[in-house]
């Protein structure tokens, strides 16, 4: 055990001493595409072997390619998964800051458009009597409905994130078995991630002066749990896995589905993929 | 917990659970602001430094100067808007070379670093000659600043000369690249329609140059005002042209943006359409485009095609860069703020209300923007940018003298 | 080379040099190891505690419980969904029973555009007369053990069936002639439907009940219901009892959301407990408790019941009036 700290303090001082020589360079061509060379040079001598099991004893972050999916067709909308999510992630419990959240999809007879709203809305808000509690008011019992359907949003995890692109600390990055996370300790809360994220996934907690989001649970994933919002769907309506198991719920629902994501054109990839949605759906 | 209250936005249609609280304060609209002005205004010193327009010799180290008073205080904005500023060197530290924004860190610094070289030569005689006859910890801050060499000689103010010319030059694509790089920090997100467009840095690069222009403007001539000198009307005329021809290219620029906007008609146009018809009629329209651009526009072009010369054209030209200014600040709200009133979703608007008082409030901001007058103020008075002045002055203009 | 331009790029050099040395110093310990980010990061965030513990945590204590959710309708709903998450259970924190159903059941049962036809809908307004849904339903075993029959019997023909089969043990008028078995005069007709029926289909034995149940018709069986249900109960005689009425009306009030407060149930599937045999009463509540009478919900409530527990409360609802509450109240 001591071996192996002091070598990986070795390995550490001899990375150091590359990145400082790789600085040193770069800032007398003092240019930030030769910083970006540099740097993955450095990153290619991770001691990795030193670790053993990544990130806990138990868990091999290289053996897992987690995705995750939403079975539109099945969400009756009860907001279960959005308060199950605000408690097991210590979201603010307000109508303004959600990791995940519902939408609602209304075409009314004669409208082309479809009504939007969320269980953010003021009058949902009002329904449930508390911006703590969510329920989704009954306000289109007497209207003539022609389709409706409700849309489960969370964060994509895409392939290609635009929020750990535009992250000027490496505060957000993705990990090896495909989820986004933030170092909230890291983190200096310029909110340049919120901007890029196009699916409206981020936001600013006001209290830790930090980026969050939805990270499908990532301490509870490493632990062989499900994300609180899948373990709390009382239908079935998110399902969650590893896409390297072949017969795992989530690989079973992408091979037995036609899936689609949302927004491709943005060119993020996102690993979140739906049934059940339409057009109007972004 | 009141804070975060305020910051509600209010919004219609169908937006973003999580876009009710706008990211992007209006201390982000005063930073991009602020290194417009640093820009334009070093652009007007290369233009006698490194261009050899003797006409604006008579601002040109004031110019120099203004740059960098203004600049020192661009990161201050940014600072104030972190959530953790005290971790703000994270992004130095470690800079993450597909952010824009870990870019600001190094830019910032070296043209930071490049801007006092440039300062430290251009007034390096003065400082010496300070430091040889003061006493008292003025005197021994002159000291400081010579490092003990007291060396004007002709070989060293050839050297002198060649470093400024140098530093001017790399100086140019440093200050807009700079800038130009605040325009990239927006119209390179995909995630915002308003904001996406491969025109923003062009555009805020020449926003950027009419903003310095007409700064200097006001402040030459605000400060001659001060200074009971007279006004060096062909410096001034010489300035109007580049706040004129500048003007013209920004306006083409800014309505080229916008028509292709238009034009290319993508996913949630039709909240764009509503929101540049409606909320933004004010600002958008009237306030950048109408009072703000054409109005200096039309005036500009009358005042030269009729030779307008002496108290006429000083007004005409000081009103106009006014004019130029409140454009460009506009220009800057309708950007940074106007991008987040249009929802993601492109089926709602949100409505930005900016505080008073806090962190992020209009005071803040307000206080960013005037700090940096106040230091130039300070700074002036250590380093005087006119002591060139009264060769300027010594064929003044008949008109310039009645005032 | 002048002497202040030598000094300053010495500055210069030696202000890159600081920087760099700074860059260096000041990289947190861990980053770049993965990537562009603090690799300690990782373990720091996967080390968090979940707070929702999943059914099979539990399990470990309720397990009765959890096996008889894990047979039916709601399985798909885990225990945290509606009772809130684990996490400190039970050493720091209760959890909560949801005390308004009609809010909780709703946010997935109201009748809804948008929701899936699958999934069972109610107009609340033209569903439950404002009651609790816990009323009728058993949380843990949703679908009703009896679907409230519709009643379409003769009353007529029942008394002729009566008087041939029934009424040698359970009184001319329906009204027992011993403490062991029930009275069933003004028993409610939903419920002896289901119990008939449920003796006739097996699911319910009795060694006296089974064979006569199994010769009765569906015809036979509504037309009985009918009958009994339009007798009087007023002739019931009260006498001795060995529990305590008192300490019975105490625990009454665990089964009043579904027997009424004196026994009178306000859904008819359920029975009648008022006026009934205490004899009776106490060996059905030991058989749900034995599990010889399966009943989800009963099963559920009688298990921490003792035997003096289930004395008292059926001395308790033998000494109630089968008449409705008000007046039972007045003749007390």
């Amino acid at each position: 055990m001591k071996q192996e700290t002091i070598s990986s303090l070795v390995a550490r001082r001899a990375f150091l001493r590359k990145i400082g020589r790789a600085a040193t360079c770069a800032g007398a061509i003092a240019t930030a595409g030769a910083l970006g060379v540099t740097q993955k040079v450095a990153a290619k001598s991770e001691p990795a072997s030193s670790r053993g099991s990544f990130p806990t004893p138990d868990y091999d972050w290289t053996k897992r390619r987690w995705g995750f999916g939403v079975d539109a067709t099945k969400c009756i909308g009860c907001l279960r998964c959005v308060e199950a999510c605000k408690r097991e992630n210590n979201v603010p419990a307000d109508a303004h800051h959600f990791n995940t959240w519902v939408e609602r999809y209304v075409y009314l007879e004669g409208e082309a458009k479809a009504r939007v709203d969320s269980q953010a809305d003021p009058q949902n808000v009002a329904a449930s009597g508390s911006e703590k509690e969510y329920r989704f008011d009954n306000r289109y019992q007497d209207s003539k409905v022609e389709k409706a359907f409700f849309v489960p949003k969370l964060c994509n995890q895409c392939e290609h994130p635009p929020c750990v692109q535009v992250c000027p600390t490496g505060a957000t990055y993705k990990t090896k078995d495909g989820v986004v996370l933030i170092d909230s300790k890291y983190c200096i809360g310029c909110q340049y991630c919120v901007q890029a994220c196009p699916y409206g996934a981020r936001y600013f907690n006001v209290r830790t002066r930090v980026t969050q989001k939805c990270y499908w649970c990532y301490h509870r994933i490493t632990k062989g749990l499900q994300p609180a919002c899948v373990e709390a769907c009382p239908v079935g309506a998110r399902i969650f896995g590893d896409r390297n198991d072949p017969q795992s719920p989530i690989s079973l629902f992408i091979r037995n589905n036609r899936v689609q994501v949302l927004r491709p054109e943005t060119g993020n990839a996102p690993n979140v993929f739906y049934v059940g949605i339409d057009k109007e759906v972004g | 917990m009141i804070e975060h209250v305020a910051e509600i936005a209010a919004f219609s249609g169908y937006v973003y659970p999580n876009e009710t609280v706008v990211p992007w304060t209006v201390l982000i609209t005063v930073y991009p602001y602020l290194t417009g002005l640093v820009a334009g205004a070093f652009t007007v010193s290369s233009l006698y430094q490194v261009f050899g327009m003797q006409r604006f010799k008579p601002v040109a180290h004031f110019a120099l100067l203004t740059s960098l008073c203004l600049m020192l205080f661009v990161p201050m904005p940014l600072l104030l808007h972190l959530g953790h500023p005290e971790r703000a060197f994270n992004a130095v530290i470690t800079p993450h070379t597909t952010s824009a924004f870990a870019v600001f860190g190094y830019a910032a610094g070296f043209y930071i670093v490049l801007l006092m070289l440039e300062c430290w030569f251009v007034f390096r005689p003065h400082m010496v000659q300070q430091a040889q006859q003061r006493s008292g910890p003025l005197g021994w801050l002159y000291r400081v600043l010579c490092m003990g060499s007291y060396d004007v000689s002709e070989t060293a103010m050839r050297y002198d000369r060649k470093w400024i010319f140098a530093l001017a030059v790399i100086g140019i694509p440093a200050a807009h690249g700079l800038h130009g790089y605040v325009g990239f920090v927006f119209g390179s997100l995909k995630s915002r329609e308003w904001w996406s467009s491969d025109l923003m840095p062009a555009i805020f690069l020449f926003s950027a140059v009419i903003s310095g222009t007409a700064l200097l403007i006001v402040l030459y001539v605000v400060s001659c005002r001060l200074r009971r000198t007279v006004i060096d009307l062909e410096c001034l005329k010489g300035l109007a042209y580049t706040l004129w021809g500048f003007l013209m290219f920004t306006l083409v620029l800014e309505g080229l943006e916008f028509a292709s906007l238009v034009y290319r008609g993508r996913e949630g146009i039709d909240v764009i359409m509503q929101y540049v018809t409606g909320p933004l009629l004010v600002p958008f329209f009237i306030l950048q485009f109408g009072i703000g651009s054409l109005i200096p526009l039309v005036v500009l072009t009358f005042m030269i095609s009729q030779g307008t010369t002496g108290r006429a054209l000083i007004v005409g030209i000081t009103v106009s860069a006014v004019l130029v200014l409140l454009a460009v600040l506009m220009m800057r709200w309708n950007v940074v703020i106007g991008g987040q009133e249009i929802s993601k979703t492109g089926k709602g608007l949100l409505t930005y209300h900016p505080l008073i008082f806090g962190r992020e409030g209009l005071v803040a901001a307000a206080s960013v923007l005037a700090a940096p007058l106040a230091f130039l103020l300070l700074m002036v008075r250590l380093f005087p940018p006119w002591a060139e002045a009264p060769a300027a002055s010594a064929s003044p203009s008949p008109h310039a003298g009645a005032r | 080379m002048p002497k202040h331009i030598v000094r300053l790029i010495a500055l210069m050099v030696a202000g890159l040099a600081l920087g760099l040395i700074a860059k260096w110093f000041f990289t947190v310990e861990s980053f770049y190891e993965y990537g562009h980010y603090r690799a300690n990061s990782v373990p720091e965030i996967a080390a968090q505690e979940p707070a929702y513990k999943t059914a099979r945590y539990c399990q470990s204590c309720h397990s009765e419980r959890h096996a008889q959710w894990s047979a039916n309708n709601h399985k798909t709903v885990n225990c945290e969904t509606c009772h809130g998450a684990a996490k400190g259970h039970p050493q720091k924190a209760k959890l909560t029973i949801p005390a308004d159903t009609r809010k909780l059941c709703t946010l997935c049962h109201e009748a809804m555009p948008g929701r899936p036809r699958t999934q069972p809908q109610i107009a609340l307004t033209q569903h439950s007369g404002g009651q609790q849904c816990v009323v009728c339903h058993n949380p843990h075993a949703p679908k009703l053990a009896g679907v409230v029959a519709k009643m379409a019997g003769d009353a007529a023909a029942g008394s002729k069936k009566h008087a041939a089969s029934c009424a040698s043990c359970h009184g001319a008028a329906g009204i027992s002639p011993n403490d062991t078995w029930p009275n069933l005069a003004g028993q409610n007709a939903a419920y002896l439907v289901r119990i008939l029926g449920a003796y006739k289909s097996g699911d319910q034995t009795d060694v006296m009940m089974s064979p006569i149940a199994k010769t009765l018709s569906d015809a036979d069986v509504q037309n009985l219901a009918a009958y009994y249900a339009g007798l009087s109960c007023k002739a019931a005689p009260s006498e001795g009892r060995a529990g305590d009425a008192g300490a019975g009306k105490a625990l009454a009030k665990n089964c009043a959301a579904c027997h009424g407060e004196t026994g009178i149930a306000s859904n008819p599937a359920w029975p009648k407990l008022a006026g009934q045999r205490a004899g009776y009463l106490v060996n059905a509540l030991k058989a749900f408790r034995a599990g010889l009478r399966k009943d989800p919900m009963m099963a559920g409530v009688t298990r921490g019941l003792s035997d003096a527990d289930i004395a008292n409360l059926a001395a308790y609802y033998a000494a109630q009036s089968c008449e409705p509450v008000t007046q039972a109240r007045k003749t007390q």
